[in-house]
Formats: C-alpha cells, structure tokens, sequence
C-alpha cells in the first residue's frame, strides 16, 4: 500500500468511492476486506466525526516552508499535515510543522500594539491602537527622509524569504534605505559564501534519489537540515531502500548517524582535513574521473592541461595523508582509505555538510575541500551527485524605488571579512556599539530575536538597553521575547497561518515548485502582517507602493509569473496551493552546455584574458569598455552581472555561473578571490589556533539543534517544548569522570565571553574533550511555555486550559551567553562550534 | 526454554487447536483469523519499521495535534536507547503506541478490555463495506470486530484498571473528559489508531506524517496488504512488545538488528514515565 504512491493513491479512493463516510464512532460501519486507504488530503473531527475544512498552505516554522495542507474546524486550525500533491514534501512534514498551530493560539501571543512607558526593559507597556504606533514610527523615519538620511533606518531580519522578503525590501527601496542586515551569518552564511566562491549561486541540494554513496559531515540532515523533509525522505529511500551506503562524521551520535551504516566521531574542525585526505587517496590510487577536470580550475593558469591539473592537485593534497588525517580527527587512516575508494568507485555519490563544517574558524576551507571531493570524483550538478539548488522562479509587481544608502555597519567590522556576501549579523550590534562606522536612529527588526541568537548575548542586551547608542527601537513579533522585551514599540505581528506569501524554496528533484502560503484563519486581536503594514505606513511619508496588501502582491504575482498564470492564476494557487511542470527534467551537467557565438561575440561583450570569462561590461560599474579591460573582470565591481561564459580549450561553456563575488566560470577550487586577500588559494587545513593553544581542563563548546525546534522561534509552542524543553551538557563518559563529574551533575560553562549554569548528560555518543549544548531554550522571555513566564501585559487569547496541564519547570540554558561573536575572517560566518571553555562542577 | 521458544510453542498450540497444518512463520494473526467465524472484518495492524525510523518526533506531535491530546499525556511516543561504549555506539529509535493486543490464546480478550468493569456492555453490531454486520459487546473499553482497542468514555467509570493493567502503559486518565459514569472522575485515553480518520478511509496521523515511512498501516485479513507481506517476509510473528506476555500484540517491528528487546524501556508497575517522549 505504502509503495503506492500517495497521490494516485488519494484520487483512488476519492474518485472509486472506496471512502465511506459514516456516522459517528461506535455505531458506524468500518472499512473490510482489501480497501485502499487514503495517506491524508482529508482529516475528521475525533469529536464529532464531521469533515473539517481543508486549506492549501505553506509551512515557515523553519526555512525548508514546506507545502502544507491545514484543516479548520469551527474556525480554528487544528492540525496541519503535508501537502499531498508536493513534488517536495510528498504529503509529509516534520514534528515543528505539526506544532505550527501553537504559533497562533499560544496564550502568550502579542495580539495588539505596545508602546513602552516605563525604562527601556522595565517591562512596563501600555496597549495602543495601530494608528498611533504607525504615527509614531513615521514620526521616527520621516524626519530621516526629509534630511536625506533615510540609511538611518536600520531593518534587520531573521526569517524573511520569498514575498515577505520581495516586499519588505520594496518598501525599504522606495524609501531609499539600504541599511538592512539578515541572520545567515548565524545560520549558514559560510556555506553560501563559499558555494559562491566555487560554483557560483548558494544553496546545494543533494540527489539522494539517484545517489549510489552518501558521505555526510557534520549535519544532522535526516532531522534539522535547511531543506529538511524533501531531503531526508529521500535519504532514507535511498539508504534502505536502495541500500545505498551512507557515513557520517560528526562529534555527536545524532538520529544521522544512528540511521548511518556508520558513525565515524571526528574532531572538531576537522572534516576540511578529513575530506583532503580523501581526495589524497582518490588522486594517489588513480580513482579520480578525469572528465570534470576540464571544468575545474585548480591552478593558477586558467589554460592548464587536464593532466598538469592532476598533477597539481595530486601535488596540493599530497601532505595530507590519511594518517596525517586520523591524527588531527580522531578518523582511523583505514576509514579514510575505505571510504575514500567506496566513494570514488561509486557510480555516483553525494557530499553532505553543514554547518559542523562551515560554522567554525576554518570553516570555508571546509566547505572547500568538500567542494574538491565531490569535483574530482565528477560529482558535481551530475545525478546522484552534490547540486545547484533549483527553486521556483516568482515575478511581482515593483514599486517607485530611490536610490539607496546604506550604513557600513552590517558586513562586520571595517576590513576584517574578505567576503561577508551573506552579512555578518553577529557583528551588527558590536559595529553599533563601535559606532565609528555610523549608527542607525530607528532599528527594526522582525522574525529575529538579536539579544538570544547571536554569540555574546550579554553585550547584546547592553547594547540595545543603551539609549543614546540605540536611541530608537521598534519590531514586529507575534512573541514578548528577549529582544521585544527592550523595544520601545511593539507592533503585533500575524503568524505565518494567517497571511498570504507565494513561495519558492528549493526543490530536492531539480524541478521547481512554485506553491502559495494563504490564511486558515483571519489574523487573531489585531495582528498583522508587515507586508500589509507597509502600504499604510508608506501612505504616511507620501510614498506610493505598487499594491495595496500583502494579498494584493501575490494575487499579482500569480498573474505576473507566467506558468502559474498558465495554470489558472491566483484562484488556481489558492484552490491547489501547488504547482510543478511534471514533464520537466533536471538540468544535470548544464555547466558543458557550449555558448553560441552570436552571445559570446555580440557587441559590448569582452574576454577577460585573466580568467578567460567573457562579460558584458556594460553591466557592471565600469564607465567605458577600456576601463573594464583595464581593471579586469575579477576587480570590476558587478562583472558578475554581465557574465556570458567561460572559455576553455578554445571553446565557450555556459560553465559554473557566478552570483554575488566575480569568480569565473569554473569550479573555482583554485581561488583567485581568495589569493588576492592573502589566503591560501587551494583548499587547505590548519588547526584552529585556539584549540592547539588549550590549557589541559579546557574543553571545546559545539552547538547543535534537535528535531522539534527552530532556531529561537519555537519555545512558545507547547507541543514543541514538551518535548525538548532542556539542554543539558552532552559529555563523554571519560571525559565527565576526568572531571568527577557524573549524569545529571551541575555544572558552570564558564568562557571569556560569560558563563551558564546548567547540568551534563554523560554520554558514549560523544567525542571526548568537547561539550555540546544545543539551541533552542534557556529563554528568559518567550511565554509561559517557553520560559515559564507569562507576559508582564495581559493577553487577549482566551487562556490555555491546557496549561495546568504543563508538566516541565526546567527550561534550558542560552550557550550564547558563553559564545563570543566571532566570525570566519573569509566569509563572516559565526564560530558555533568551536568555541574553548571550561567547565566545572556547579 | 527461552521465552521466545515458549511463546512459539504456544502458538503452534493455538494452530493445532485450530485444525490446521502447522506452518513456520505463520502469524497469530492469520491463525487468529482462520479460527475466527467472521471473516468479512478487517484486522488492522501496524508494522514499525526499525531501519527506517530517524526518531524525528513528527509521529508523536501530529498525534497530538489530530486528537487534541493534553499536555502530560501522549498516545504514540519513540524511545531513545543509545547501546555501545565510544566509539562503537549505537543509537535505537522505538516508536511506542497502544499495541491494539488481540488478547490471549482462549477469548481474544486483551486485559485491558477484561479488566473493565463495565465491559461487556451493550450488544453492537459492526458492519463491513459488503454490509454485512458482526455483532460485538461494548464496554468503556472494548475490542472491535475489526482489532481496534477502543474507549468509550461515557460508559467508563474512572475505575483506572485499564491504565493499571496495560503491561504497556499506553494508557492514562484523560484531563479533559469526564468518565460518563462517574463525572467526579475522569476519563481514559490512549490511541484508537485514528479510528475517525480510518471509518472515512484515511491512515492514521502518525503514518500520514512518517518521512521514513518507518510506520506502515494496513489490514492482515487482507493477504495483499503491505502489512501481510512485511509480516511473512521479514517474520514478525514475534516481533512484539513482551511477546512473552501473551498479548499478541497488533503493532510489529521490522528489526533486523535484534534491538527491540534491549532498546525498550519496561513500565514500570504504577508509572507512567516510560511513555513520555523527549527528542534528543
């Protein structure tokens, strides 16, 4: 039954009538004999036995957002399931988007706006009406924009993507601010950064449906992973299934690695090390597959042979050997070496790694080295390899935009980040703080929770309690948090299941998916989406915006988009949520895709004889053709914008398109970019000079994050912290009884950045010589269920009755407390795994 | 003897009793099925697939969401054993849920359904798609022609048996409902395999939601079901929660690796805390 696939099998039983609805439990008929039951796409009240109101919908819990399907029952959302007819999510979704439904009715919701009375963090508010908080914020941005300085106007978001993002960043164009940051910098940054270097554009999916090996470093990728459920069901088709092999390296025994043939336990900051070694055997044994040498540039001559380019790689990995390798990591040689010739030989096979890779110190040379890995064994956008994300393509409608200005403060600080192309968020308060690269009047922030997130949460919050640093503040949260806590104003926010968004997050087949988020339910008291909040603040500055709601934008967009507007249009997205061209087929391999002449040799169009990459200049910020020559493609501000292809051997190839840094058209493993800001240009390892620099008690902090939470926007939802509510120490047993420590001790995390109190978990599913505590908790404000306090207002959701039912008072530790800011000097990437500290018994 | 061989022995006994061949890896289910006059019901079952469950909790959040269950209370839960000393560590992920027992050797009867006071109440009649009825007996607790252990609050008496009983401990008071009998106390709950979602033709939640697909649902009477086929295949006859106990338990576990036994955690007698899911 289950082989069947869940769609057909839907239609089945809806269209043979197979489905008998019957009366209500007790009295009522039962299905016999060999009828097909449906997988979902209908759900019953238990209650009553009445079918309840189905909705198409989109998931944001995390950034995956997969396509939902929510049933309504007497106008409240009940239960939220996976989208039957997603290419993505193939009717499944995880523990957090089950728990989705808490976001709205959990009892500590904001649920109207809040101006603040008493000192900044007093925790005294007095409840306003939209008009004045919108007077008010406009009475703060005007005066900006009638000096000139609109750039004072700071907006920094967390979880901003797809339309939220599109008309948020609208509106900020027409009012002419570019001073906006994100979070990937304390998510992932590193890893785009670097695929930026490399192959160009960010986000790699992994094709676990056609793979023959799976490596995976440091991600818990059937749990936590970016693009969690189309991902990891896939994987595990793959794995039991197909009995594809699959090794994991990490520092922990996560659900990955118990799912995994095996679990290998490597160091911390490492798996670059690991991955060279690999690639050492690979070249040494004559396994590598000559055919994608063309393709990569790993030299400095862009005109090298294929054979000088395996000689020179050979030479490159030549002095780290699998033994060199175990003695850092901690990985036998025999494994390296097992594993090195498994994957090679494979007909195809996938690199995996995340943020246990690129979250550190040496993170980019991680990433790096997996990026050769998968290069010299022709694993790279080929089937059953390591690819270029594909997601949906959106048009929209666009306002009256200005020309932009923006404060220097959201890249770190000044000089100290070769390429920041994702931000350095957790550096944005201490450059505030600094203030010699300028401050922002008005900071607003949404969907983001600064105080918590980003390392240092002590300087955090001082930073944002001081009023003459930070004079103004505002946000629009659904959550009375940690930050929102130090607001000035608070702006009540929708949830995600009560507003509108197309959206377009990366498929895991290489087809994109176009699928639409809309409301089960009309947004609870008097909250609202930002994107509905712009119009009417831009009405108050005497801007005009290119659609009148966030409704208004998509419906747009539907008919802007052409296979969408094909397809019926908005009143098609909103009836079937989802829609994919099922006839189409992966573009695996484009990059060999030759260039026409007439692209190539069209006017305006130049060779950059550095790299071999022809351009259009005229795209980029040089003023006339001679100049562009003169600076060359690589130092050309926006080349990247009027990239054609990429010559070699005499011939053009679409190649590995650059995005955000002017890299050329090759998998640039050999980086130019990199070279010219003084770092080694080859993917290399050295060891993190804090960790060969230890004191003998000292112990390695990593972070991780379970199945059941996001980031830091989870907490409030009951059945979330139900069930991970604490997150006490992981340690080896070894390493706990060096320390005469047993299970369930107290101990103090103690750093240079500050210090927490929690308690350890003796464990044999760790390396010894770290501690690891994971994200998630240890919150100080995030409702009663989160933090076990209620808000200091009073709420207008009816209170929970579920509530004397909340059977935890334990609610974790923040690791930020205890975790510098501190940033990968290549790509801004904050430093969560690697962080030295001691620990001792409380 | 070990418990397994005995528990093995007495199933062959079951079949002897029944008039026919004995044949290795032949379920209790289907020996169950021969003996029983009524053939026209299905027997629902769930298998649990060890090798494909990632232990990511979602089975355990959708139950919550789809049957309103309160906080302290769950009706599915996946244990977490970790086995080994570093580095050869293994991990085991177990998901839990009322086993739907078909009861002992002589009546079919699970304890939880026996122990209740107020079963057998009143006469019910089960009708199957080809329309023909099987009379059955309702209690607070009760066992339905077609397998499902169910409850049925207005008739209970808030007497606790059943939740004391359960060798499994699935079971627990309701904070919401009243035992119809009794209001001063309250109620039992415990999973009904979704059973409004089953009588309208759809899985239960925690399948719907299962990304390994570690949790597959179906019909043993129905010799094509996937159920069927996982059991004879893989031959799950005793691949049970506390096979020994004679319960013949209705939810079975693909478990190449020989870990059911050591990765479960036992209630223990009066407890509930075995049953409470933490996701690590």
């Amino acid at each position: 039954m289950q082989s069947l696939n869940r769609r057909s099998f839907m239609k089945l039983a809806t269209a043979s009538g197979a489905v008998l609805a019957t009366g209500a439990i007790g009295s009522k008929a039962a299905l016999a004999g060999s009828v097909k039951l449906a997988a979902g796409g209908r759900d019953f009240s238990p209650a009553t036995g009445k079918e309840r109101k189905r909705i198409a919908s989109a998931c944001w819990q995390c950034v995956t957002r997969d396509s939902i399907v929510g049933y309504v029952e007497d106008g409240r959302l009940v239960k939220i399931e996976g989208h039957p007819d997603s290419v993505r999510t193939k009717g499944v979704v995880c523990a957090r988007a089950h728990g989705g439904i808490n976001q709205v009715y959990f009892p500590d919701r904001i649920l109207y706006p809040l101006k603040r009375v008493g000192k900044r963090g007093e925790h005294k508010w007095k409840r306003i009406g939209w008009d004045e908080a919108l007077d008010e914020i406009a009475a703060h941005i005007k005066p900006l924009l009638d000096a000139g300085t609109p750039e004072k106007f700071m907006f920094h978001y967390g979880r901003m993507k797809s339309s939220s993002s599109k008309v948020t960043k609208d509106f900020l164009s027409a009012f002419g601010t570019k001073t906006i940051a994100g979070h990937t910098s304390i998510c992932e940054g590193g890893k785009w950064t670097t695929q930026e270097l490399t192959w160009g554009g960010h986000y790699d999916n992994w094709d676990f449906e056609n793979t023959d090996y799976i490596l995976v470093f440091g991600s818990n990728v059937t749990n936590t992973h970016t693009n969690h459920i189309p991902s990891s069901q896939r994987l595990i088709d793959a794995h039991v299934d197909r009995k594809v092999p699959m090794y994991v390296f990490d520092v922990r025994l996560t659900n990955t690695a118990a799912f995994a043939d095996a679990w290998l336990p490597i160091n911390v900051g490492t798996d670059g090390l690991v991955a060279l070694a690999m690639c050492n055997v690979i070249m040494n044994e004559g396994l590598y597959k000559k055919d994608f040498f063309k393709f990569m540039k790993v030299t400095a001559d862009r005109n090298a042979s294929v054979d000088e380019k395996i000689a020179a790689v050979k030479a490159r990995v030549a002095k780290f050997t699998p033994e060199v390798a175990s003695k850092e990591s901690g990985v036998p040689a025999d494994k390296i070496r097992d594993l090195a010739r498994g994957f090679a030989k494979a007909k195809s096979g996938v690199v995996v790694s995340y943020r246990g890779v690129a979250a550190g110190l040496n993170g980019c040379d991680g990433e790096r080295s997996m990026m050769l890995l998968a290069g010299i064994t022709d694993n790279i956008n080929s089937p059953g390899g390591r690819c270029q994300g594909v997601g949906a393509k959106w048009k929209g409608p666009k306002s009256k935009h200005v020309k932009t200005k923006a404060l220097k403060i959201t890249k770190g600080f000044k000089g100290t980040i070769a390429y920041p192309s994702h931000g350095v968020c957790q550096e944005v308060l201490p450059v505030i703080k600094d203030g010699s690269q300028g401050r922002p009047d008005v900071y607003m922030w949404y969907c983001y929770n600064p105080v918590y997130c980003n390392g240092d949460s002590n300087g955090n919050r001082a930073t944002m309690m001081d009023e003459s640093i930070m004079p103004y503040l505002v946000t629009s949260n659904i959550v009375y948090d940690e930050s929102s806590a130090l607001a000035d104003l608070i702006i009540p926010d929708a949830t995600y299941l009560e507003r509108w968004d197309w959206e377009d997050m990366v498929s895991p087949t290489q087809i994109g998916e176009h699928y639409l988020r809309q409301p089960f339910v009309e947004p609870l008291g008097e909250s609202r989406d930002l994107g509905d909040v712009w119009p009417d603040l831009a009405k108050r500055l005497g801007i005009e915006l290119a659609y009148s709601s966030k409704m208004d934008y998509v419906q747009q967009s539907c008919e802007m988009t052409k296979p969408v507007k094909a397809a019926g249009g908005f009143a098609y997205m909103k009836e079937h949520g989802v829609l994919y061209d099922k006839n189409a087929k992966p573009d695996f391999y484009g990059y060999k895709k030759k260039v026409s002449p007439d692209k190539y040799k069209a006017d305006g169009v130049i060779l950059d004889e550095a790299t071999g990459v022809y351009w259009k200049w005229k795209k980029s910020k040089a003023k006339s053709a001679e100049e562009a020559i003169k600076t060359g493609y690589m130092k050309t501000k926006n080349a990247v914008k009027g990239y054609v292809g990429q010559e070699i051997d005499g011939e053009v190839y679409k190649g590995f398109k650059p995005d955000k840094l002017n890299k050329s058209g090759f998998l640039e493993i050999y980086s130019d970019l990199l070279e010219v800001k003084k770092f080694n240009p080859f993917p290399t390892y050295e060891k993190i000079p804090e960790h060969a620099a230890m004191a003998a008690d000292d112990l390695i902090l990593t972070t991780f994050k379970v199945a059941a939470h996001t980031h830091s926007r989870t907490s409030h939802c009951k059945w979330l912290s139900e069930i991970y509510h604490d997150n006490p120490g992981w340690m080896n047993t070894k390493t706990a009884t060096e320390r005469g420590l047993k299970d369930g001790d107290k101990i103090k995390v103690k750093s240079g950045t500050g210090e927490v109190t929690t308690t350890v978990r003796v464990t044999e599913g760790i390396i010894p010589g770290i501690i690891a505590i994971s994200f998630h908790v240890g919150r100080e404000f995030s409702g009663r269920y989160g933090s076990g306090k209620a808000d200091p207002f009073p709420g207008v959701v009816a209170d929970d009755p579920d509530f004397k039912n909340k059977a935890w008072d334990r609610h974790g530790v923040n690791p930020n407390y205890v975790i510098p800011n501190s940033s990968d000097p290549i790509t801004g990437q904050q430093r969560w795994m690697d962080t030295v500290v001691k620990v001792v018994k409380a | 003897m070990s418990t397994m061989e005995r528990t093995k022995v007495g199933r062959r006994e079951v079949l002897k009793g029944a008039g026919l061949a004995v044949v290795a890896a032949v379920t209790v289910s289907e020996a169950v099925a021969a003996q029983a006059p009524k053939r026209d019901a299905p027997r629902w079952a769930m298998v649990m697939d060890l090798r494909r469950c990632v232990g990511c909790s979602a089975c355990t959040v959708a139950c919550k969401a789809e049957n309103g269950v309160a906080l302290g209370r769950f009706r599915t839960v996946v244990q977490r054993k970790m086995m080994g000393t570093f580095p050869d560590v293994t991990k085991v992920n177990l998901p839990l849920m009322c086993n739907h027992c078909e009861g002992n050797e002589k009546d079919k009867i699970p304890i939880c359904v026996k122990i209740c006071p107020q079963y057998p109440g009143k006469r019910r009649s089960f009708k199957g798609p080809d329309g023909k009825k099987i009379r059955y007996r309702d209690g607070a607790t009760y066992k339905r022609p077609d397998g499902l252990i169910l409850v049925d609050n207005t008739q209970c008496i808030g007497c606790g048996k059943c939740i004391d009983e359960c060798p499994y401990g699935v079971r627990s008071f309701h904070p919401f409902v009243k035992a119809g009998m009794k209001p001063e106390l309250q109620g039992v709950e415990k999973c009904d395999m979704c059973v409004h979602r089953l009588d309208n033709g759809v899985e239960p939640a925690c399948v719907n939601t299962c990304q390994g697909k570690a949790r597959i649902f179906g019909d043993l009477n129905d010799p094509n079901s996937k159920v069927s086929q996982l059991v004879k295949e893989h031959n799950l006859a005793d691949n049970v929660l506390l096979s020994e106990e004679g319960t013949y338990p209705q939810v079975y576990y693909i478990d190449p690796n020989n870990v059911l036994k050591a990765a479960y955690t036992k209630r223990t007698k009066g407890k509930l805390d075995h049953y409470v899911e933490m996701v690590d």
